[in-house]
């Protein structure tokens, strides 16, 4: 088991944001979250990320208990968020960013690598270079976070959101990357909104609903569950 | 109103101006860099500069120079001013770390609101500069004649003196290799990185208290240094030297746009020419208000300074 979330709670101020969360992540798995608006997605990630201290309960990363870690130790140890929202230094050139994701690494030759690699997965970052992050479109914009993210060579990617707000074309393009990187050998962990892509690209899933799991299983399973089905695909 | 006088003395005033406002950039660079990160204006980092300008008059008085010493010779005049200026860049690097570790960084663990902040640097400020009056009886204290003013060069009536030739060309090298640093290694991306988004500076394995650290520390070096050329300049220091300069060179990071560093390049060259210029205009009673005047009509302008705000987005 790469990661494992047990019981975990959290609070901001006085409301109550997760209420007992249990999840699990394996080595080379796609595990999608999802859920709607406000359920807590981002919430679990910043936990798992370290952005927001937890009220209870236990994480554990590649058999380590990393519950009081700082955030920036998590991303040592091999953990690696791509925020939502676009979360990118609007001040900095693409090519600073991609530099910001290795900025725990020294070694020059392997940064130099992995640089080529997320250049391949998206050739607009390539092209994009020298240009300044904030002058970008959304879909650069998360391209970027994607990159950014795996230039620091993680255990386990966080992807919160890949998909918000872009055009459907781009959103297939973001999750066949997606589907990409996993085959590369990088586990990862995807909140959704875009449940119906989420599912169909993820080995397993968890759904949830005001701060509380209240279902799981595989990917295909989901995708094919009445409940699922009428609250998060849309069926008519 | 001396318009003759300031058409006539035109050069010279300027000539004395860029001096002035160079000292006032690199003073003006320690709040720019902190507020760029931590959006606190540290008001102690006047008692920063203040401590580097005793911290220089002390290492000569070990070595029996005070302000009735005769100059030595060249060769070791240079020794000391180096010595003078090494001392003086760590003595104030550290006191702004200590302020930073003493006085802030307990605040932050605690989530402190930023009226807190506010209030916390101006009693680190109060202290120190208190602390220092009283073991020095609140006695000003001369400098000892180094450094003797001699004309580098001379166009028209405008007599450029050594000392200022020393003064820009310190802080020429010194702006430059600080822009490098921020703008092309590791480190200096580290800093942009907090001061753009210290969340996902984090997730990218910043470690957050180590920049605001080393932020406190080269804003420190930096007013250390100029502390030591405001010595030559002025000639004394004071318990309270620090307060006065410390507000021309807030301003000057203000007008610059807070958060920028060449903005504090710029805004402490203006302020150092205005008041040059203020002064021979209207005499120099008035050398403050010219100032803030200059200040409030740039500021209706441009609220956010002459460059602008944001650390980060300080790439030309």
């Amino acid at each position: 088991m790469l990661l494992e979330i047990d019981n975990v709670t959290l609070l901001y101020g006085r409301i109550q944001a997760l209420h007992g969360i249990s999840l699990t992540v394996n080595e080379g798995e796609i595990v999608a979250l999802i859920g709607a608006n406000g359920a807590g997605k981002t919430t679990t990630m910043r936990a798992i990320s370290g952005l927001r201290p937890i009220a209870s309960g236990r994480i554990r990363f590649a058999g380590e208990d990393i519950t009081k870690l700082r955030a920036d130790l998590r991303t040592v140890r091999g953990i690696s968020q791509a925020p939502e929202g676009r979360g990118i230094f609007p001040g900095m050139s693409v090519l600073e960013n991609l530099e910001m994701g290795a900025y725990t690494r020294r070694d020059s030759a392997g940064i130099r690598a992995d640089l080529d690699r997320v250049y391949g997965l998206f050739p607009r970052l390539k092209e994009r270079a020298k240009q300044v992050g904030g002058t970008l479109s959304g879909g650069e914009q998360q391209m970027l976070t994607i990159g950014r993210a795996l230039m620091s060579r993680p255990k386990l990617l966080l992807l919160d959101e890949p998909s918000m707000g872009l055009a459907p074309m781009l959103i297939q393009q973001i999750f066949s990357i997606i589907t990409e990187i996993n085959q590369q050998g990088t586990t990862i962990l995807l909140v959704e909104q875009n449940a119906q892509q989420a599912l169909s690209r993820a080995h397993r899933a968890y759904v949830l609903e005001t701060g509380r799991i209240v279902k799981s299983g595989t990917g295909t399973d989901l995708l094919h569950d009445p409940a699922v089905k009428d609250a998060y695909l849309g069926v008519a | 109103m001396h318009f003759d006088d300031l058409a006539h003395n035109w050069g010279p005033l300027t000539a004395s101006g860029l001096a002035q406002g160079a000292i006032y950039a690199l003073f003006a660079l320690g709040y720019t860099l902190v507020y760029g990160v931590l959006r606190l204006i540290n008001f102690a980092h006047s008692e920063v500069f203040m401590v580097g300008s005793y911290a220089a008059l002390i290492t000569w008085g070990f070595f029996g120079l005070d302000e009735n010493s005769a100059t030595p010779p060249a060769t070791e005049v240079i020794g000391y001013v180096v010595l003078g200026v090494l001392v003086a860049a760590a003595i104030s690097g550290i006191t702004a770390l200590v302020v930073e570790l003493v006085a802030y960084r307990p605040l932050r663990r605690h989530n402190a609101p930023p009226l807190a902040f506010l209030i916390t640097a101006i009693g680190a400020s109060l202290v120190i500069s208190e602390a220092v009056g009283v073991a020095t009886h609140r006695n000003q204290r001369g400098v000892p004649p180094l450094i003797q003013p001699a004309d580098a060069f001379t166009i028209g009536n405008t007599h450029v003196t050594n000392l200022e030739i020393l003064i820009i060309l310190l802080t020429l090298v010194m702006m430059v290799g600080l822009d490098r640093f921020i703008n092309r290694t590791r480190l200096g991306r580290g800093i942009r990185a907090v001061a753009q988004s210290p969340d996902t500076a984090a997730l990218m394995g910043v470690n957050k208290d180590r920049v605001i650290s080393l932020v406190f520390l080269i804003g420190g070096l930096m007013a250390g240094i100029a502390a030591v050329m405001y010595l030559f300049k002025i000639g004394t220091t004071r318990y309270d030297a620090g307060f006065s300069l410390g507000i021309a060179a807030f301003t000057a990071a203000v007008l610059g746009g807070i958060g920028n560093l060449r903005g504090a390049v710029v805004g402490g060259i203006i302020i150092g020419l205005f008041e040059n210029y203020g002064s021979a205009l209207f005499g120099s009673n008035y050398r403050n208000v010219v100032t803030f005047v200059v200040l409030i009509v740039i500021l209706m302008f441009r609220p956010s300074g002459i460059l602008g705000e944001a650390l980060g987005r300080a790439r030309a």
